[in-house]
């Protein structure tokens, strides 16, 4: 099959089918909700299961549930949803279960706007719900990036036995972009027989499983959670994506941007290049875990003289560029986050002064 | 009268955490004999509670589930759209299903999901130590009404039978108790229909249990009983709310 | 060949067919050849990359734009300006309602039904095969009487506008061409017109079409994207 031209949110649904997820739970929000108008039509042709929840805190638990008995589900959902999922979300990380959510960021905090945002870097990248958990954080910057991320993220959800969340902005939800779906990037279910609630019988076991989040001795809860940090710390080896922009000259600044603003920063990078003013850019395409190393090591090149982290937020990533450069250059932030995305010529001219104060 | 005393394949060895007195223990047998006898054990997955049950995985010997407070109709709802095929129960307490996981349970019956809810109306929070859930009753003190609950500010306990009884969708609502033999052995039949009900695809399945806890009425077990049957089956009216066409 | 339409002329079509940008175009093309032009934004539906993104440049163009009123351009509410009616009542050289997607999209249109009663109209749907549901002839007519049944209007046009944006080549036209004219003989309804992207019209061989010719200057781009300039009419 060649290309289509799909809206980011109608891909998103259709890659988890190719993916081979056929078990789909939502609830309407704006900018998704294309997600489930699609697969609310689509999956009815593949012989697949939508249901529209009640709200965002039945559907997390709509996915705990059919997780739990070992099948592929997932959610799609925008800021205020993922907030209400949050509970969910560590429920399902204690208890240890494969599932995909994804959220399409609107404006935040509160009611916020419809627009654009990624607002929800902290709430998706350390927490939003109680306890130690970790999600595994994917961030798209195209619709076709969301494809694959959306594709891989099923088996990664399963290697982990962990919630993987995909972090898109409102852009990758509502814009149209050509598309393919890789056909090796659909996976089979990996054996859940050890653990997952799927009936005696299915499993043809004598062993009851059993899939729960609750630790009543300090020991056992301890233990527990050192696993969890154990699995997280694989994340952290295994798991580390990201794109280097412009990055083999001597750029004056680093830029580190994820998303779409991404792509706003590559304009502006390559719109400065003509100008002979060099940039480079680390592009995170795993949100958590973050690739501390590669922006510790192109911030530490001899020309660089100031990182600057460009994000639709009042500076959240930027957190975590500090951690990662360590004292090495100055960090700064640049962003919006009303809805508006900054333009390239924005981005220009805070290069350029950031740079000439640095 | 020999069989009474044989301890369902359903259930563990382990002794329950719970109180003397409790009917909690009660229930799970009578849904352990049922699934005994049902011979699906193969195939059920239960949902604990947040509640005292929430240790109720361990008492039975199949696939189970433990939820977030409130949040197992939801779950269920998960497992039996992914796969019908598996019998699947929530066992939830009153301040579980009729406070905070409201929402869950009215709209699981209303869409009809295919499961069973065993429905622990002890009309107290039991696990926190006591204090006042939606079905407590008119004037009753719990540690969070002191002086006895008062109607006027808290509203009137919430007859969940009734309330999901007046939903449209077709299901099988029951109230049963377990404070005398002759209400134990009427609610082992209706728990047994619930689960045939959804054997047989038919229908959402409510069975609401008015049960006791000693503990935080501050009464011995047999005066529970009796403060049960005087105080609270007179509201609770037992019987069957709605059975399926 | 020049586009034939005028009067009242309701853009409809999936969702994510391209209307808005359709409409845009088609607004401007006709301003150019000196007819008045209106156009309402009609999409409840779509919460970005709507028509009310370029009302400054097409209101510069004396184009007259009828949009949600301004306090509530980024709301997701489902407002429909009441002056839309008045727009209806007193159509001018060509009065363009974009509406919305799908079936739902157009939902709106019934809700105007007391406006548009016994006024002559064109209803026209927009194609694009490389969309999903509308790849073939079938999904496309099972689009049409979803959209009829909903706007409790009919339709007597199509628009083929195959693209991929960025990424459509002359081949994709040439073959969105003889989708469209397949769909126009099985559905009997007439082909309007198709679209070709401004840089890619040096590539067409029109003469290879049976229609006339939008000419795409795309406005509706992603902030890292530089609209295609529209120069005032002169
Ligand atoms: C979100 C949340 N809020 C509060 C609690 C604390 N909590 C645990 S059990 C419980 C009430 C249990 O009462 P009930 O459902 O009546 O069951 P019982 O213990 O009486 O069997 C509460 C409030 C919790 N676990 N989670
Ligand atoms: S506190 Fe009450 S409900 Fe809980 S175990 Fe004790 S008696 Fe039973």
């Amino acid at each position: 099959m060649g290309k289509v031209l799909m809206k980011g949110n109608e891909a998103i649904g259709e890659a988890a089918i190719r993916a081979g997820c056929l078990n789909y739970f939502a609830y309407p929000i704006t900018p998704q909700s294309e997600v489930a108008e699609y697969l609310s039509r689509r999956m009815p042709e593949v012989g697949g299961m939508f249901l529209q929840g009640e709200s965002e805190v039945a559907v997390s638990y709509m996915l705990f549930g059919a997780s739990a008995c070992g099948e592929r589900v997932f959610t799609t959902s925008s800021s205020p949803g993922v907030s209400l999922m949050s509970e969910g979300l560590s429920y399902i990380s204690g208890a240890q279960c494969p599932a995909v959510f994804v959220n399409i960021m609107r404006g935040g905090p509160g009611l916020g706007g419809i627009l654009p945002s990624q607002g929800d870097y902290f709430q998706a990248t350390k927490g939003g719900g109680h306890g130690d958990y970790r999600l595994l954080v994917m961030a798209p910057a195209s619709v076709q990036e969301a494809v694959e991320m959306v594709m891989t993220a099923f088996p990664l959800a399963e290697k982990y036995r962990n919630p993987v969340m995909i972090l898109g902005d409102g852009l990758i939800g509502q814009m149209m972009e050509p598309v393919e779906f890789p056909d090796d990037l659909a996976s089979e279910p990996v054996n859940k027989d050890d653990w997952a609630t799927s009936g005696m019988d299915t499993r043809k076991s004598e062993n009851r499983n059993l899939v729960k989040s609750l630790y009543l001795s300090s020991e056992e809860l301890n233990k527990h959670n050192l696993h969890l940090k154990a699995k997280y710390d694989r994340m952290r080896r295994e798991e580390i994506r990201y794109e280097k922009y412009n990055i083999d000259c001597d750029y004056k600044a680093l830029i580190v941007s994820y998303g779409t603003m991404s792509r706003v920063c590559k304009t502006a990078i390559d719109n400065l290049k003509k100008e002979d003013f060099k940039v480079g850019m680390i592009r995170p395409q795993t949100l958590f875990p973050f690739p501390e190393k590669a922006v510790n090591e192109a911030a530490s090149k001899n020309s660089c003289k100031i990182v600057i982290s460009i994000e639709m937020s009042m500076g959240q990533m930027v957190e975590d560029v500090e951690r990662a450069v360590i004292g090495k250059r100055p960090v700064r932030w640049y962003g919006k986050c009303g809805g508006d995305v900054p333009t390239p010529e924005e981005v220009i001219d805070v290069i350029k002064s950031m740079v000439k104060e640095a | 009268m020999s069989k009474t005393f044989k301890k369902p394949e359903c259930l563990s060895d382990l002794h329950t955490h719970y109180c003397p007195g409790c009917t909690h223990g009660i229930i799970h047998r009578l849904v352990a004999e049922v699934i005994d006898e049902l011979g699906i054990k193969g195939r059920t997955v239960g949902i604990a509670p947040v509640g005292c049950a929430v240790l109720a995985y361990n008492y039975f010997t199949f696939d189970f589930q433990e939820a977030a407070h409130g949040r197992a109709p939801a779950m269920a709802t998960g497992i039996k759209r992914v796969r019908p095929d598996l019998i699947v129960f929530t066992y939830q307490g009153d301040g579980d299903l009729a406070s905070i996981g409201m929402g869950e349970i009215i709209h699981a019956a209303n869409r009809g999901e295919k499961f069973t809810t065993i429905f622990v109306n002890n009309a107290v929070y039991g696990m926190t130590g006591g204090q006042m859930a939606p079905t407590t009753m008119p004037d009753q003190r719990t540690t969070t009404s002191p002086f006895g609950r008062n109607v006027k500010e808290v509203g009137m306990p919430i007859k969940i039978a009734e309330l999901l009884s007046a939903l449209e969708t077709p299901g099988y609502i029951t109230r049963q108790s377990v404070v005398k033999p002759k209400y134990i052995v009427r609610a082992k039949k209706a728990i047994k229909k619930a689960f045939q009900y959804q054997i047989e695809g038919r229908c959402f399945s409510l069975v609401e249990v008015v049960s006791t806890c000693p503990t935080n009425w501050g009464l011995t077990p047999v005066q529970a009983i009796k403060w049960a049957e005087e105080t609270m089956l007179p509201y609770y009216k037992l019987g069957e709310f709605k059975v399926p066409e | 060949m020049e586009i034939d339409l005028d009067g009242i002329v309701i853009i409809a079509g999936n969702y994510g067919s391209g209307k808005t940008e359709v409409s845009i175009n088609l607004a401007v093309n006709k301003k150019r050849s000196g007819i008045d032009v209106c156009i309402a934004d009609l999409d409840l539906v779509n919460p970005y990359f709507r028509t009310r993104e370029v009302k400054g440049l097409l209101s510069e163009l004396g184009i007259d734009v009828i949009v949600p009123p301004e306090k509530y351009l980024q709301a997701d509410l489902p407002i429909l300006s009441p002056v839309i009616s008045g727009m209806i009542r007193q159509p001018c050289g060509l009065t363009l309602l974009d509406a919305g997607g799908d079936d739902v999209g157009v939902n709106v249109l019934a809700a105007l039904a007391d406006s548009l009663g016994g006024k002559k109209y064109n209803m026209i749907q927009v194609v694009n095969p490389f969309r999903p549901f509308t790849d073939t002839v079938k999904g496309c007519l099972k689009m049409r009487s979803e959209i009829e049944k909903a706007s409790k209007m009919t339709i007597n046009g199509i628009i083929g506008n195959a693209n991929l944006i960025d990424e459509t080549s002359v081949e994709d036209i040439y073959n969105g061409y003889d989708f469209v004219k397949q769909l126009s003989k099985e559905s009997r309804l007439p082909l309007r017109f198709v679209t070709v992207a401004a840089a890619l019209m040096p590539d067409i061989d029109t003469t290879r079409f049976h229609c006339p010719v939008l000419q795409i200057e795309r406005q509706l781009v992603p902030p890292w994207k530089r609209a295609v300039s529209i120069k005032p009419v002169i």
